[in-house]
C-alpha cells in the first residue's frame, strides 16, 4: 500500500490529560480522510501532531515512509505538508502576496519572480487575484482563509491538513472556502480534514474517522458511517448533530 | 532676589553643547541597547542555557543602580585590566548595558505578545526557527514595542544625566560649572530642567509619528 502518512500508536498528554490515547490509521495518496467528533474529542489534537506542532507524547508518525524526528526532518517534512488553522493565522504585516511567497522564497529558495508568478496562479484559482495587494486584515474571513490555503499550496504539498477551515467563519462564507478544498480534492490532492462540515464529509470524503475521548472509535467511508454507524457513540453523536 | 534671565541666555550656548553630548550618549546607548536587548530579550526564551545567561544580566542590571554600573565600570575594571578606560566609553557601557537589560524585557514581552499561531504558521511553512523570527515574529513585535521603546528612550535621557559623576560634561555636568563660576543655581537647573523637558517632549512626538506611520494606534 501506498500510504502518504502513517499514524503508530500516537498518545498525547496535556499536563496529565490524556487527549490522545492510541490512535493508529493511515492516509493513502489522494485519499480525502474526514475526522469527525464532539468538541475535547482529541481531533485537533490529533491533526496537529501529524505535523509535530504538538508533539506526540508516544507513538510514531511516518510521512512517505520516514519516521518524523524534530531537529532532523521535521523541517523538511513540514515544508511538504500544507496546513490550514482554524483562525487563519495569516501574516498580518504582510499584504497577501508576501504571505503567500514567504514559505517558497525561505524554504523552498525559489526566486522572487518564480514564487510570484506562482503565487498570482494561485489567488486566481481561489479567486483573489484582485487582492494580491491587500493586507489581511483589509480581506472577510472567508476571504482570509482562502488566501492562507493559497499560502499552503504555494508549497506544493504533497498533503494538506485542515484544522477546522470554517468553524471561525461567519455562515455566508463558510460555501466559498468549502468550494475551494472540494476543487482541491477534485484534482487528487491528498487531505485531512477536522471539521464539522458534515456535509463536506459525505460529499467529499473518501473515508471518515470518528473520534471520541481520545480514542479512534470507528472509520469508514462516508457512506457506511454516516448510513450505518457501527459503534454506539458513534450512533449517539450523529443523532445529535445529523 | 531678582531673576537673572541675563546668566539663562549666556548659559545657553554650553547648556546646548552639554546636551548634544547627553544627545549622542543616549542615542548611541539606545541604539546598543536595542542590539543587546533583542539578543538579550530572544535569549531569555530560548530553550537552551543561554535563557539562563540572559537572566542573569537582566537581573544584575535591573536590580542594581546605574550609578554603582558606572563606578564598577570607570573605577573597578581599569585596574583590573591595568589601563583606563576613558570616561565617554564607559558611560557609553554602562548606558548600553543598563539598556539592554531593560529592552530585553520589553523585547520579551513583544515576542511573547505575538499569537502563537503566528509561529506555527511560519513553521507549518517549513520555515527555520530564526527564519520564523525574523521574517514573522520580530517584525510585529517591534510594532508592539515602539511605544515602550520610547520610554526607554526618555528613561535613559533623564538618568544618562548620572554619568557627570565621572566628570563627562554632559548637560549636568556643564550646569555645575557654571554654577561654579556664577553661584546662581536657580537660574542654572531651572534651564538645565527645560533643557530635559524639551528634549523628552521632543522625543515623544518622535515616537508617536513612528507610531503612526507603523500602524501601532489602530
Amino acid at each position: 500500500m501506498d500510504y502518504i502518512i502513517e499514524v503508530k500508536d500516537l498518545t498525547k498528554e496535556f499536563g496529565g490529560v490524556h487527549a490522545l490515547k492510541g490512535i493508529s490509521t493511515q492516509v493513502e495518496t489522494g485519499e480525502v480522510v474526514v475526522v469527525i467528533g464532539p468538541s475535547g474529542s482529541g481531533k485537533s489534537t490529533f491533526l496537529r501532531c501529524l505535523n509535530y506542532l504538538e508533539v506526540p507524547t508516544t507513538g510514531v508518525i511516518r510521512f512517505q515512509g520516514e519516521p518524523i524526528i524534530p531537529n532532523s526532518n521535521l523541517q523538511r517534512i513540514r515544508s511538504e505538508m500544507g496546513m490550514v488553522f482554524q483562525r487563519f493565522h495569516l501574516f498580518p504585516h504582510m499584504k497577501v502576496m508576501d504571505n503567500v511567497t514567504l514559505g517558497p522564497l525561505r524554504s523552498l529558495g525559489q526566486n522572487k519572480a518564480e514564487a510570484s508568478q506562482r503565487a498570482l496562479e494561485l489567488l486566481a484559482k481561489v479567486g483573489l487575484s484582485d487582492k494580491a495587494q491587500s493586507y489581511p486584515d483589509q480581506l472577510s474571513g472567508g476571504q482570509q482563509q482562502r488566501v492562507a490555503i493559497a499560502r499552503a499550496l504555494a508549497m506544493r504539498p504533497k498533503v494538506m491538513l485542515f484544522d477546522e477551515p470554517t468553524s471561525a467563519l461567519d455562515p455566508e462564507m463558510i460555501g466559498e472556502v468549502l468550494e475551494v478544498m472540494k476543487a482541491l480534492a477534485k484534482e487528487g490532492m491528498t487531505m485531512v480534514v477536522v471539521t464539522h462540515e458534515m456535509g463536506f464529509a459525505k460529499e467529499v470524503g473518501d473515508r471518515v474517522l470518528f473520534m471520541d475521548e481520545g480514542l479512534l472509535v470507528e472509520e469508514n467511508t462516508p457512506a457506511a458511517l454516516f448510513g450505518n454507524p457501527e459503534n454506539p457513540r458513534t450512533q449517539s453523536f450523529l443523532s445529535k448533530i445529523l | 532676589m531678582d531673576f537673572r534671565w541675563d546668566l539663562v541666555w549666556q548659559s545657553m550656548p554650553l547648556l546646548l553643547e552639554g546636551a548634544w553630548l547627553t544627545i549622542r550618549l543616549t542615542s548611541v546607548s539606545v541604539f546598543f541597547g536595542i542590539l543587546i536587548g533583542t539578543a538579550a530579550g530572544m535569549a531569555r526564551i530560548a530553550k537552551g542555557p543561554q535563557r539562563y545567561a540572559a537572566a542573569a544580566y537582566i537581573d544584575f542590571m535591573r536590580g542594581t543602580p546605574l550609578l554603582v554600573q558606572i563606578f564598577l565600570i570607570y573605577y573597578g575594571i581599569p585596574p583590573l585590566i591595568d589601563r583606563p578606560i576613558p570616561a565617554y566609553l564607559a558611560a557609553l557601557l554602562a548606558l548600553s548595558l543598563n539598556s539592554g537589560a531593560y529592552v530585553a524585557e520589553i523585547v520579551r514581552a513583544g515576542i511573547q505578545s505575538i499569537d502563537k499561531g503566528q509561529r506555527e504558521a511560519a513553521q507549518s511553512l517549513g520555515l527555520s526557527t530564526w527564519d520564523t523570527m525574523r521574517f514573522v515574529i520580530l517584525p510585529q513585535a517591534f510594532r508592539r514595542i515602539v511605544p515602550p521603546l520610547g520610554n526607554e528612550f526618555i528613561a535613559l535621557l533623564k538618568d544618562s544625566s548620572l554619568v557627570s559623576v565621572i566628570a563627562l560634561e554632559e548637560l549636568v555636568r556643564k550646569a555645575q560649572i557654571i554654577i561654579g563660576r556664577t553661584f546662581r543655581p536657580f537660574e542654572l537647573w531651572l534651564a538645565v530642567a527645560i533643557v530635559f523637558l524639551i528634549m523628552t517632549i521632543s522625543i515623544s512626538r518622535l515616537v508617536n509619528a513612528v507610531e503612526k506611520r507603523l500602524k501601532v494606534v489602530e
